[in-house]
C-alpha cells in the first residue's frame, strides 16, 4: 500500500490538537477583552449536544446540525455574557465555572433527551459522511491506496485543518483591527478605554459571545469527529484544560493558545512511555513555566521578533 | 450659546458633598481654567460633565443637548474629550496604537470589513494612521511611534494622553492637570501645545494647580473651594479677589500678626 505509514490513531491525535486549537482560541477571545470565562466546557457541550441531537433524533445534516450547534452556543454566551458584565477577575470565572457544571448536570439529569449519563452515540461522523457520499459518486479510497479508515481519518484530519487555519486566519485578522485594538483597549484600561469612546458593554458581550460560539463549534465538530459524546466529556477538568492552554502558551497573542493546545495535546501521547508519571511531569513542567515565564511561551514582543525577518509586518 | 453650561450641578457621595451647586458656561473657541485647592471638586465634576457618574441635581449640556444619562463614550462621540489626573495610557500599546484606538469613535469597521479587509475598512485605515500621525507629530512624539506607551517618557506620556484624546475629533477637551510633575521647559512646551489646540478650534477647560501657567493661558478661570464656585472671571480678576486668596493662603485675622 502507498500510503501505508498514515496511521489512523496519530491522525486521530492530530484531529484532536485541531479541535482543542480552536478551544484555546475560544478561551483567548474572551480573555482578550480581560474577561476569564471558565465556563467553555459548558458552551462546548451546548454545540456539541445540540448538533448530536439534531443530527441523530431529527435527521438534518451535518453541516446544519453543526452551525446550529455553534449559534445556539452563541446566543447562550449573550445571556450568561450580559450577567457576567457585572463580575470581573476571580468572580467572573468561579461563576462561568459554575455555568458549565449547570448545563453538565441538566445534561445527565435530562434523560429522556440527552440519555444521561450514558451520553449520545452512533453521531454521524464527518469522515464516514463523507466517504459514503464519494462512494455512491463512484470514488473508492482503494484507487488511492488507501484503507477506508486511513481515508475516514485523513478526510478528518485535512478538514479540521481547514476549518481550524480559517479559525486562527479569522480571529488574527480581528486583532489587528478596529475590534481588536477595542478589545485590547478594554483589557488594558476598562474606564480609559470608555472615556476613548469604546462602547464596552458592547466589546465585552461581543467577545463573551464570541467565545462562546466557538466553543460551541469546537463543542459540535468533536461530536462528528468521534461519534460519541458524554456529559464526562465536558466536566471542569476540560474547562481547566483550555485555561492551561492559554496560561501555558500565553494570553498576550492569539498564538499563544494555538501553541499551548498544541503542545499540551501531544506531550501526553509522547509521554505514554512513561504513563505512571505523566501527570507528574505535566504539572512540573507548568510550575516551571509559571516561575520562569509567567506570561506564557509566546507574547507578543516574541511573535514580532519572529516576524520580524518577514517585510509584511501585518497578516 | 455656550459650548459646554452647568447648571446648579451637584454631586454627593454619601454623606459627602464633593461639588454643591456649581453652574458656569463654557464658549466656543475658551481656554478655561478650572482651578482650587486640593479636594474643591475639580475631578468630581470632571467625571460628572465625562458622564463618568451622573450628577446628584443639576444638568449638563454640551451644544444645548443635555448628556444626562449617556454613558461616557457616548458623550465621547458627543465631542467631549478627556485625559486623567494619573495618566491612563493603554500601557502595552504603542504610542501609534494608543492614537489609533482614539479615532474610535470617528471609525466605524465591525468584524466584518476587519476580517475580509473591504475596501471601505482599508481607507479608513490608512485615514486612521494619516490623522495618528498629525496628531503625533503635533503632541511633539514624531519618531516615538512604536514606542510602547507606558516607557515614554513622564511628558511623553502626558502629551501622547492628549493626542489620543484629539484622535475623537473633540469640541471640548478636558484636561486634568497637564502639567503636574513637569519642569520649565517642558510646562512651556505644553503651554506651546494648549495653544496650538485651541488655535485648531477646541475649547479647553483644564485643572490645573500650576499658577504662572493658568494665568497665561486661560482668557477665564472659575474657581472652587470646598466643592462651591466661589469666583469666575478674568485671570486678572480672580487673582485679586479676596475670597480666591484666602482660600489658597488661608484668611488674615485683623489685629492679629498675619
Amino acid at each position: 500500500m502507498l500510503f501505508e505509514w498514515l496511521n489512523p490513531y496519530y491522525l486521530q491525535i492530530a484531529s484532536f490538537i485541531l479541535i482543542n486549537v480552536i478551544l484555546g482560541v475560544s478561551i483567548y477571545v474572551t480573555l482578550a477583552t480581560g474577561q476569564l470565562s471558565l465556563g467553555n466546557a459548558g458552551f462546548m457541550s451546548i454545540g456539541a449536544y445540540t448538533s448530536a441531537l439534531l443530527t441523530t433524533a431529527h435527521g438534518f445534516p451535518m453541516a446544519a446540525g453543526i452551525v446550529l450547534g455553534s449559534l445556539l452556543a452563541g446566543v447562550a454566551g449573550v445571556l450568561v455574557g450580559i450577567p457576567a458584565l457585572r463580575l470581573r477577575g476571580v468572580y467572573l470565572a468561579i461563576a462561568t465555572l459554575g455555568f458549565g457544571e449547570v448545563v453538565r448536570v441538566v445534561f445527565i439529569n435530562w434523560e429522556s433527551l440527552t440519555g444521561g449519563a450514558v451520553g449520545i452515540a452512533a453521531i454521524p461522523q464527518m469522515g464516514r459522511e463523507i466517504l459514503a457520499t464519494l462512494r455512491n459518486a463512484g470514488f473508492s479510497p482503494e484507487s488511492l491506496g488507501l484503507r477506508s479508515n486511513q481515508f475516514i481519518s485523513l478526510t478528518v484530519f485535512l478538514l479540521l485543518l481547514a476549518i481550524t487555519s480559517a479559525v486562527i486566519f479569522f480571529f488574527l485578522r480581528l486583532s489587528s483591527s478596529r475590534v481588536g485594538r477595542a478589545y485590547s483597549a478594554i483589557r488594558m484600561d476598562e474606564a480609559a478605554g470608555e472615556a476613548t469612546g469604546i462602547d464596552t458593554t458592547y466589546y465585552k458581550v461581543l467577545a463573551f459571545s464570541q467565545g462562546a460560539l466557538l466553543s460551541g463549534f469546537a463543542g459540535a465538530l468533536y461530536a462528528h469527529a468521534t461519534s460519541y459524546i458524554s456529559p464526562a466529556d465536558f466536566t471542569y477538568h476540560r474547562a481547566v484544560e483550555i485555561l492551561v492552554f492559554a496560561v501555558f502558551g500565553g494570553s498576550e497573542h492569539l498564538l499563544g493558545p494555538v501553541f499551548g493546545a498544541m503542545f499540551l495535546t501531544v506531550v501526553p501521547e509522547v509521554l505514554r512511555f512513561v504513563s505512571d508519571y505523566r501527570h507528574i511531569l505535566y504539572g512540573t513542567l507548568l510550575v516551571l513555566m509559571m516561575v520562569f515565564r509567567p506570561q506564557g511561551v509566546i507574547d507578543p514582543s516574541l511573535v514580532k521578533r519572529l516576524a520580524g525577518r518577514n517585510p509584511a509586518k501585518e497578516i | 450659546m455656550a459650548l459646554l453650561e452647568l447648571m446648579d450641578v451637584s454631586k454627593n457621595f454619601g454623606g459627602l458633598k464633593a461639588v454643591s451647586d456649581v453652574s458656569f458656561p463654557v464658549c466656543e473657541g475658551e481656554i478655561v481654567g478650572l482651578i482650587g485647592p486640593n479636594g474643591a471638586g475639580k475631578t468630581t465634576l470632571f467625571n460628572v460633565i465625562t458622564s463618568m457618574f451622573p450628577p446628584t441635581a443639576g444638568r449638563v449640556q454640551f451644544r444645548g443637548e443635555d448628556i444626562g444619562g449617556l454613558r461616557p463614550h457616548a458623550v465621547t462621540r458627543m465631542g467631549i474629550s478627556r485625559t486623567f489626573q494619573n495618566i491612563r495610557l493603554f500601557p502595552r500599546m504603542t504610542a501609534e496604537e494608543n492614537v489609533m484606538v482614539g479615532r474610535h469613535a470617528r471609525t466605524r469597521s465591525g468584524i466584518w470589513g476587519s476580517v475580509f479587509r473591504t475596501k471601505a475598512q482599508r481607507t479608513e485605515e490608512r485615514l486612521i494612521r494619516d490623522k495618528t500621525g498629525e496628531l503625533l507629530a503635533l503632541a511633539g512624539l514624531s519618531g516615538q511611534e512604536e514606542h510602547p506607551a507606558g516607557k515614554l517618557s513622564y511628558g511623553h506620556q502626558r502629551r501622547l494622553e492628549i493626542a489620543r484624546a484629539l484622535a475623537a475629533e473633540p469640541g471640548l477637551l478636558l484636561l486634568d492637570e497637564p502639567v503636574a510633575g513637569m519642569n520649565e521647559s517642558e510646562t512651556g512646551e505644553m503651554h506651546r501645545l494648549i495653544r496650538k489646540i485651541r488655535d485648531l478650534g477646541v475649547t479647553v477647560l483644564l485643572i490645573e494647580h500650576d499658577m504662572s501657567l493658568v494665568m497665561s493661558v486661560c482668557d477665564r478661570l472659575v474657581v472652587l473651594n470646598f466643592g462651591r464656585k466661589i469666583a469666575e472671571g478674568t485671570p486678572g480678576e480672580v487673582r485679586n479677589n479676596p475670597e480666591v486668596v484666602e482660600a489658597y493662603l488661608g484668611k488674615e485675622e485683623d489685629g492679629q500678626d498675619a
